[in-house]
C-alpha cells in the first residue's frame, strides 16, 4: 500500500504478513475451487452403495472423535470408556423403536438421553478423581456396561439382536450416510461455537489449572459435569446413528471389540491432534475407513495381497483376526505423533485450513506468533 | 465498614499449624500489606481468604457477610480478585484469550446461547475483546495481545496476570508477590501502577510482597506474620523499625539492617527532601504503634486519607500486640 506524509514524499509500506491480507482473484478462485472439491468428495460415497456404508461409519466415528475431543481435547480427562456411551445410545435407540414402535428420531433422542445420564454419573465421579485413576474408572464402567446391560437378553432379544429398521426417507445406504454427515456437520459447527464461547475458554483453563479457573470465577465442578453430560449426549447420538446404520443392534458390536474401542477412540484424538476438531474429524474417519480400504487393497491389489501373506508380522491378517493389520497401522501413526508429530493431523492440515479461510500461506500461524498489527480485527478496532 | 475482615484463622495441615488465629482488616481502598519470612503462611492465609482452602477455625466477613464457607469461582464472582505467586494464567491460550476468560464471571450469554452462537454471544464476545484491549492499553501490553502466554518473559507474566485479575473486575484484589522476577525499577513502576489502578477502578487491595521498598511506598497498613502467627501490624513506617520484624526477617540482626539494605537512595532523599526525620530503633514507637509520624510518605496523600476507623476489636488486638511488641523491645 502507499500513503502520502504531510511532507509530499510517498512511502510504500510493505504488507506485514497477514494484515488485512485479501487474496487475489486467482487466489480466490482457487480457494473456491478446493471448497467446491470437498463438498463434493464428501458427496461422493453416496454413488456407491458399499461405500457409502463405509462411510457412514466414518461420519459416525467422527462424530464420536468430536465428543471424546470435549472431554479429553478440552477440559483434559481422559476417558476410556466411550465406547460405553456409543453402545448405549445404540441400544436404547434400538430397543425404543422397536419395542415402542416410535419413530426413528425419538429412538436417536432416547439414545442421547439415555448416554448423557450415564456420562453425568460418571462425571460425578470425576470430579473426585483425576487422572490414572479417572481412565480406570472409566474404562470399569465401559467393560462393566458392556458385560451386564449390553447383553442383557431382554434388550438383545436373547441375543440374536434388535432390528433397527429405518425410515423410507433414509432408507437407502446413499442417504443414510447423507444424514450422518449432516449431523456430523452440525456437531462440528457447534463445537466451533463451543470453543468460541466462554464454555470452551472455561474447559480449557480447567484442563491447565483449576485453581486459576476458580480464581477467573469459573465453577469447576459445574464446567467438568457439563462436558462429560455434552460428550455423553454426542456419543449418544453417535450410538443412535450407528444402530440404525447397521440396521440392527447386536451386541457384540460393544461387547467383544469393546476395550479395542474405546483405545481406538482415543487413538483417533491423539492422532488427529487433542482439541484439534479438523484433526480428529480427519483421523476418525481415516481409521472407519482403514479396514475397508485394506480389504480392497487386498482383493484388487496383487502385491499387497503378496506383502501381508508373506511378511510374518502381517501374514495374521485376513484370518482369524481380521482386525490386526489396521490395529497394527494405528499403533505406528500413534507413535509417530507422540514422537514426531504431537499436534496431531490437526497441525500438519493447519496450513490448508488457514488458506481456505483467504489468509496467505504460510506454515506458520501469524496471528499467534506475529506483533501487533498482524492480527485479524486490531486495525479494525485502533 | 472494612471490605475484608478476617478473624482469628487458624489451619492445620497434618502437624503442622500453617495459621494460628490470624486477624486482619482490610478498609476500603486501602492497599494493605501481607509480609513476612517464606513459610510465614502468607500464601496459606491468601488461599484461606479466596476459599481455596477450608479454615479449620476463624471466620472471614467480606462486606458484613461471611464468606468463610463460599468457594472460590464464587467468591471471584463476588468480587475476589487474585493473582498467583507462580503467575495463574492458561500458558497455552494467548493473552487475549486469557483475559477473556479471566472475565467469565461477567458475561451474561449462558451456556446453550453460546453453544448454538446466539447473535447476543457475538455482540458480548466484542465486549469482552474491548474490555481486554483497554486492560493491555492501561498496562502498556498491547504488543503482546495475540502471542500464546507460554512464550512471554516472567515480568511481563507477573503484569499479565495482574491484568486477569483486573478483568474479573475485582472490588478486593489480592496480590501474590506482585512483583517477583521484576528488578528494583520495575518494583517501582508497578507500585506507581498499584496505587494509579486503585484511582482508576476504586480497589481495595491485600498485598503479600517482599520487595520491602515496595511495600513502604505503596501499603497504608502492613501486617508481620511468622511461623503463622501475627508478628506485627502497623504503618509501614513502624514495621520497617520494628525489631521483632527486623529480627524475624534478619534472624536477630540489628535492626538497622533493615533500612540499610532495603531502603532505596530514592526514598532516603525523599525523607530528606521533607525533612522526615529518620526513625531509629532507639526512638521507635514502641508504645503505640497506632499513630505514624506525620504523613511518611506524600504519594500517599493523594490517594487517600491514612487514618484508620477500625472496630474495637482491632484495637483491642493491636493493644495487645503494642504491649508485646514493647516487652519484645526490652529484651
Amino acid at each position: 500500500m502507499t500513503m502520502t506524509t504531510p511532507e509530499g514524499a510517498v512511502l510504500t509500506v510493505d504488507e506485514a504478513p497477514g494484515e488485512d491480507f485479501r487474496p487475489g482473484s486467482v487466489g480466490l478462485v482457487g480457494r473456491g475451487f478446493v471448497w467446491v472439491g470437498l463438498g463434493v468428495a464428501l458427496l461422493l460415497p453416496m454413488l456407491t452403495v458399499d461405500f457409502a456404508q463405509a462411510c457412514s461409519l466414518a461420519a459416525i466415528y467422527a462424530i464420536v472423535g468430536l465428543s471424546l475431543n470435549i472431554v479429553v481435547g478440552y477440559t483434559g480427562q481422559l476417558s476410556l470408556g466411550h465406547q460405553g456411551f456409543l453402545g448405549l445410545g445404540a441400544l436404547t435407540a434400538a430397543n425404543i423403536v422397536f419395542k415402542l414402535k416410535v419413530p426413528f428420531y425419538i429412538g436417536i433422542v432416547g439414545g442421547i438421553a439415555a448416554a448423557t445420564v450415564a456420562a453425568v454419573v460418571l462425571g460425578l465421579v470425576a470430579l473426585r478423581i483425576t487422572g490414572l485413576y479417572l481412565s480406570l474408572i472409566t474404562l470399569v464402567f465401559g467393560t462393566a456396561i458392556a458385560s451386564s446391560l449390553f447383553s442383557l437378553g431382554s434388550l438383545t432379544r436373547n441375543g440374536s439382536g434388535v432390528p433397527a429398521n429405518r425410515p423410507d426417507a433414509v432408507s437407502t445406504n446413499a442417504r443414510y450416510y447423507l444424514l450422518c454427515l449432516l449431523v456430523m456437520l452440525v456437531i462440528f459447527y457447534l463445537d466451533t461455537r463451543l470453543t468460541a464461547s466462554k464454555t470452551g475458554r472455561a474447559l480449557l483453563a480447567i484442563k491447565e489449572n483449576e485453581r486459576v479457573a476458580e480464581a477467573f470465577g469459573i465453577g469447576v465442578t459445574s464446567y467438568k459435569l457439563l462436558a462429560f453430560g455434552l460428550s455423553g449426549a454426542i456419543a449418544g447420538l453417535a450410538g443412535g446413528l450407528f444402530a440404525f446404520r447397521s440396521q440392527t443392534y447386536a451386541a457384540q458390536d460393544f461387547t467383544e471389540t469393546g476395550l479395542s474401542l474405546a483405545l481406538l477412540f482415543v487413538v483417533m484424538v491423539v492422532v488427529g491432534g487433542l482439541g484439534n476438531r479438523v484433526g480428529v474429524v480427519i483421523a476418525a474417519a481415516f481409521f472407519a475407513l482403514l479396514n475397508y480400504l485394506l480389504d480392497k487393497l487386498f482383493i484388487s491389489w496383487h502385491a499387497f495381497r503378496h506383502l501381508v501373506e508373506h511378511v510374518p508380522v502381517l501374514n495374521g491378517y485376513y484370518g482369524p483376526n481380521k482386525g490386526a493389520l489396521a490395529g497394527l497401522i494405528g499403533a505406528v501413526l500413534l507413535l509417530q505423533t507422540l514422537i514426531f508429530n504431537p499436534g496431531g493431523i490437526g497441525e500438519s492440515v493447519a496450513p490448508i485450513q488457514r488458506w481456505l479461510k483467504g489468509k496467505r500461506f504460510s506454515l506458520h500461524d501469524d496471528s499467534a506468533s506475529a506483533g501487533p498489527g498482524a492480527v485479524e480485527g486490531s486495525s479494525v478496532r485502533a | 465498614m472494612s471490605v475484608l475482615e478476617v478473624r482469628d484463622l487458624s489451619i492445620r495441615f497434618g502437624g503442622l499449624q500453617a495459621l494460628q488465629d490470624v486477624s486482619l482488616d482490610v478498609n476500603e481502598f486501602e492497599i494493605v500489606g501481607l509480609i513476612g519470612p517464606n513459610g510465614a503462611g502468607k500464601t496459606t492465609a491468601f488461599n484461606c481468604i479466596t476459599g481455596f482452602y477450608k479454615p479449620g477455625t476463624g471466620r472471614v466477613t467480606y462486606r458484613g457477610r461471611d464468606v468463610t464457607q463460599v468457594p472460590p469461582h464464587k467468591k471471584a464472582a463476588m468480587g475476589f480478585g487474585r493473582t498467583f505467586q507462580n503467575v495463574g494464567m492458561v500458558k497455552t491460550s494467548t493473552v487475549l484469550e486469557n483475559l477473556k476468560t479471566a472475565q467469565h464471571a461477567r458475561i451474561g450469554y449462558d451456556v446453550s446461547a453460546g453453544l448454538i452462537g446466539a447473535p447476543a454471544v457475538g455482540r458480548e464476545e466484542r465486549e469482552l475483546a474491548d474490555k481486554a484491549d483497554a486492560i493491555l492499553e492501561l498496562l502498556g501490553l498491547e504488543d503482546v495481545r495475540n502471542l500464546r502466554v507460554g512464550g512471554l518473559s516472567y515480568g511481563t507474566l507477573k503484569l499479565l496476570e495482574l491484568g486477569c485479575a483486573l478483568a474479573t473486575e475485582p472490588d478486593i484484589l489480592l496480590l501474590d508477590e506482585p512483583s517477583s522476577g521484576m528488578g528494583p525499577d520495575e518494583a517501582h513502576q508497578l507500585g506507581e501502577r498499584l496505587i494509579d489502578l486503585r484511582q482508576a477502578f476504586g480497589l481495595t487491595m491485600l498485598l503479600i510482597e517482599h520487595h520491602v521498598p515496595l511495600v513502604l511506598s505503596v501499603c497504608d497498613h502492613v501486617y508481620v506474620l511468622n511461623f503463622g502467627r501475627l508478628l506485627a501490624e502497623g504503618p509501614p513506617s513502624v514495621i520497617q523499625t520494628h525489631p521483632e520484624v527486623v529480627a524475624a526477617y534478619l534472624g536477630g540482626e540489628a535492626p538497622e539492617a533493615l533500612d540499610a539494605t532495603e531502603e532505596t537512595d530514592e526514598d532516603a532523599a525523599l525523607d530528606a527532601q521533607l525533612g522526615h526525620h529518620e526513625v531509629t530503633p532507639d526512638d521507635a514507637p514502641t508504645e503505640v504503634i497506632e499513630s505514624p509520624p506525620a504523613e511518611p510518605k506524600p504519594r500517599r496523600t493523594a490517594a487517600k486519607s491514612t487514618t484508620r476507623p477500625r472496630g474495637k476489636t482491632a484495637a483491642e488486638s493491636r493493644e495487645e500486640k503494642a504491649a508485646a511488641a514493647k516487652k519484645g523491645a526490652k529484651r
